[in-house]
């Protein structure tokens, strides 16, 4: 259309609808240049030649200001929407008039495509429109709107929602412009449905009036003449629409016997069309021809819309459906009827809704308006919230869930393998300690698997709701489960490049993970056997005697060896139920081989069979002397078997007074305390390692016990007396042996032994007596003594316990005599101590009171 | 994962979490991380005079880097099962390291 030279400078290149992708016109423009132009040199017969070219007067009043009108070539991105919506106002005022005047409007509104430029030039905004339709499936009402509402704040569409219902006959009258609130780029898109809606109901109106050949005050009614019905067969109105589209009045007249009329009157009925007042000198030349064409119209049965096809627009297949319909009718030029047909065979969806819209009651109508306005509304609603459909595709989102599960699992483990070394090892303390404080857990898995149950749950409901009628949840959740499984699986199995390795340097960097959240700069280590088993016992041989930092790592030796076992011990199998069972006996000959490799390995760590130069205190006593080395001893002995632990005592016993807690803590009547330290060390040495004595000594015979006292009567029993711990331990011999002599155990032999051994330690101990008390009387914590002096005074003889109550007695009346000064409970509680001797002997302190 | 594993046992125990600005937090142990990321419950700063703003928190998540200490239920602490722990930890960190 650029031939037209319009101003391109006037529309609104912001408007809705310029330059976007929908906009029906800037397709339509470059068409209309190509292959308008081409049909209209292929049928074009000259007419437009003797057209008043005049009829350009009126191009300033549709696309605007007339002083630029040639001043700048048009191009071809003209925007007729944009232009036409200017003149909105005076369009929709010709639809008004136009319904009062059909036939002629009608028969005007076949002509434009044939008329000249100068027409066809006023007829763009008609054509193009329809052009755009022809492209749309048939609910365009809606449609259109979107291409609007898109890019338009909510509330315009339902302002045009309200019209539809409140108002439909308004629209369909066009009379929508008052109402529109959108001043330019509404106008438009509602230009394009009114338009549609008003040709629609303009047809339908002329099949009802054209057969009452209904009065109008334009000149153009009074010039249809009315004999041109009867000539007309049905086919006639597809032949009158093929002669309006391509200006082919010969054709026309053909069929329907009329004159033809002179080529102005076919553009002047364009202007009739679209300005009846303003216009007068369109009036006096009433065609014939579309008058004509306008009464034969009822008889055109079901496609009254066709005209307003641009012919451009049709689909090959269209075209070629409505050739087989054509065909039959007589002989037309190919080529029109090809167009021609293509649009009708389009043409009954197009009109749909309007054109029966025009034959239905009032009540049908305001239904039928009604739902589309809820239909129109609820698209909206649709399009409201599609409007970030599609950002995510359900790959994407099931990816990003994907990651997220591993995530959690790396972080919280898997929650299938609880319990597995795996765990245990990255999650130790909280495994163990759970199950330590089973009670408040029933499973230590509990509060885990919960976590992520809660996580498949939720994801699987969630999705579940949205693909209902695929499946159900729980299959959604099965299926996130294995593949979370998967994942991780996968995530396992993938090697992991995990650390950054910078050319040149010392180290390398570890990213960070779930795990180990903190990047690490990881040193290489020189690959060095004694480094590589650091860990192990492997360096137990190394001697650094006397080395506290060798000490302690023996000590920590002792601990791995000791987690190995215990380890080893959680996986132990079932015994062989049956000689039957090959391959349960041999896993548990394979696992009592391995306890039998770490029990070895824990030995050797121990040092008992070292043996030190003289002089050195034995390494595995030295062990002894640091707290940890103590408290392993509970574990360790559950780890050996009965002749281990019988050594382990009898070495304690041997190197009695050159343990440390004994050494360190003799007692003087001078400074009765050791210091703190020690005393914590005493302390933890009687709870952790005299139990464990205890226990192994409970388990020996009068031989063995007799054998014991008299390794200790080989040592030096005045400083094991003076200890706590050496007169707990010699309190536990000499009650051993009284327990089993109790439980009537022993052979004779046995006892002779013991009791030559214990005349012997009495003989030992008597001197040393009097000075086993800790500090003066005052001192209360004295009943380790007591209990001694209790054990020695049960297997005493006669003249043994004489001697023992000569040896203690002043510290018997002290401690009476300072009772009576104490309080009362005090008091008891020190009495009582003294009473431990006094009745083991047969006496009572109530004697001495 | 020594002390991820550790805090862990200490859900539900009440323990005070002194920040690196000196603010001491007590309250309940709700939730921990593997950033060490603290959720505590029922909240009380220590010095409530100083620190007024806080008065009105009833609960807090505090992000692990920015705590410096965090004080302990001396009973809900199993020594010697630690100890273990750390030998453990040890192990693994001696055994990834080469």
């Amino acid at each position: 259309m650029s031939f037209f030279g319009f101003d391109t400078s006037r529309h609104n290149p912001a408007a809705t609808g310029f330059s976007q992708a929908h906009n029906p016109f800037a397709g339509l423009s470059n068409r209309e240049d190509e292959g308008d132009a081409l049909e209209f040199e292929d049928t074009y017969d000259g007419l437009g030649d003797q057209l008043d070219e005049t009829g350009d007067a009126f191009n300033d009043d549709t696309f605007g200001d007339t002083t630029v009108f040639e001043s700048k070539p048009v191009g071809k991105d003209f925007d007729f929407f944009n232009t036409t919506a200017k003149v909105a106002n005076a369009i929709e005022e010709e639809h008004v008039r136009f319904t009062r005047q059909q036939p002629t409007a009608r028969s005007s509104q076949t002509v434009p495509q044939a008329a000249a430029p100068a027409a066809f030039q006023h007829h763009a905004p008609g054509s193009s429109s329809y052009g755009h339709y022809s492209q749309l499936p048939p609910s365009k009402p809606a449609r259109t709107g979107y291409e609007k509402y898109s890019s338009e704040p909510v509330a315009e569409l339902q302002v045009d929602a309200a019209l539809w219902g409140v108002a439909p006959k308004k629209q369909t009258q066009a009379a929508v412009p008052s109402a529109s609130p959108a001043p330019m780029a509404a106008a438009p898109a509602r230009k394009i449905l009114s338009l549609e809606e008003v040709e629609a109901q303009m047809r339908a109106q002329a099949k009802k009036t054209s057969q009452q050949a209904t009065p109008s005050p334009a000149p153009p009614v009074a010039a249809v003449p009315s004999g041109s019905q009867t000539q007309v067969p049905p086919m006639h109105y597809d032949q009158a629409y093929q002669f309006a589209q391509h200006g082919q009045p010969a054709q026309h007249a053909d069929t329907t016997g009329h004159d033809q009329g002179a080529p102005a009157g076919h553009g002047h009925p364009i202007t009739i069309l679209q300005r009846p007042t303003s216009k007068p000198a369109a009036s006096p030349q009433p065609p014939t021809q579309p008058a004509a064409h306008a009464r034969q119209q009822p008889s055109g049965p079901i496609h009254p819309t066709q005209i307003l096809q641009n012919p451009n627009r049709l689909s090959g297949d269209a075209a070629r459906v409505g050739m087989h319909q054509q065909s039959p009718h007589g002989s037309y030029p190919g080529h029109p009827i090809h167009r021609q047909q293509g649009s009708f065979s389009q043409q009954p969806q197009i009109i749909t809704h309007p054109s029966q819209l025009s034959q239905l009651n009032e009540e049908e109508k305001a239904a039928y308006l009604d739902q589309e306005a809820k239909r129109a509304k609820r698209n909206h609603k649709i399009f409201l919230m599609s409007r970030d459909n599609g950002i995510m595709t359900p790959q994407d989102k099931s990816f990003v869930t994907r990651i997220q599960l591993q995530q959690l699992v790396a972080a919280t483990g898997n929650p299938n393998e609880h319990g597995t070394d795996e765990s245990l090892t990255e999650d130790f303390y909280y495994q163990v300690h759970s199950q330590i404080q089973g009670s408040q857990r029933q499973n230590p898995n509990q509060p885990l698997n919960n976590f992520a149950q809660t996580y498949l749950y939720q994801t699987g409901s969630r999705q579940g709701g949205m693909r209902r009628h695929h499946r159900g949840p729980e299959n959604h959740m099965q299926r996130m489960e294995q593949q979370v499984q998967r994942a991780v699986e996968a995530a396992k199995n993938k090697p992991k490049n995990k650390q950054l390795v910078i050319e040149g340097s010392l180290g390398k960097i570890s990213f960070s993970n779930a795990k180990t959240p903190k990047p690490l700069l990881n040193i290489k280590r020189a690959e060095n056997p004694t480094e590589a088993h650091r860990p192990s016992s492997a360096h137990r041989h190394i001697d650094h005697v006397g080395d506290r930092k060798s000490d302690l790592r023996s000590i920590e030796s002792i601990y791995t060896t000791l987690m190995k076992m215990e380890d080893h011990d959680r996986v132990m199998p079932p015994p062989p139920a049956n000689d039957a069972d090959t391959e349960a006996i041999q896993t548990f000959v394979a696992w009592n081989s391995e306890a039998q490799i770490l029990n070895n390995q824990l030995w050797e760590s121990l040092r008992i069979h070292d043996h030190p130069d003289n002089g050195v205190v034995h390494p595995f006593i030295i062990l002894l002397s640091y707290t940890k080395g103590m408290k392993a001893m509970q574990r360790v002995s559950r780890h050996l078997t009965h002749e281990q632990r019988t050594t382990i005592l009898t070495l304690i016993l041997v190197n009695l007074d050159s343990l440390d807690v004994v050494r360190g803590a003799q007692v003087t009547p001078d400074s009765p305390q050791p210091n703190a330290a020690m005393r914590e060390n005493v302390e933890l040495f009687i709870v952790a390692v005299m139990s464990t004595l205890f226990n192994i000594l409970n388990e020996l015979d009068l031989d063995l016990v007799a054998g014991m006292l008299g390794l200790v009567c080989s040592r030096n029993v005045d400083v094991i007396a003076k200890s706590r711990v050496g007169a707990s331990m010699l309190t536990m011999i000499l009650s051993r042996a009284e327990i089993i002599k109790h439980g009537g155990g022993g052979s004779e032999q046995a006892w002779h032994s013991w009791d030559v051994t214990h005349t012997q330690f009495f003989d030992l101990i008597e001197p040393s007596l009097p000075h086993t008390f800790p500090g003066p009387v005052t001192t209360s914590d004295d009943i380790y003594v007591w209990q001694l002096l209790a054990a020695l005074g049960i297997g005493a003889s006669p003249d043994q316990q004489q001697r023992l109550v000569l040896a203690v007695k002043d510290r018997v009346m002290d401690t009476v005599a300072l009772s009576k000064t104490l309080p009362q409970d005090l008091a008891a509680q020190r009495l009582q101590n003294v009473n431990l001797f006094m009745r083991s002997i047969g006496l009572d302190v109530e004697l001495l009171q | 994962m020594l002390f991820f594993s550790f805090f862990k046992t200490l859900i539900d125990h009440e323990v005070t979490v002194e920040l690196k600005n000196d603010i001491q937090i007590r309250g309940v142990l709700k939730s921990v991380d593997q950033y060490l990321n603290i959720k505590l419950d029922n909240i009380q700063v220590l010095e409530e005079i100083k620190y007024p703003h806080m008065s009105a928190v009833k609960n807090v998540f505090i992000r692990g880097s920015v705590v410096r200490y965090v004080h302990l239920p001396a009973n809900a602490v199993d020594v010697p099962l630690l100890e273990d722990a750390t030998r453990r930890e040890a192990a693994n960190q001696a055994g990834k390291g080469k």
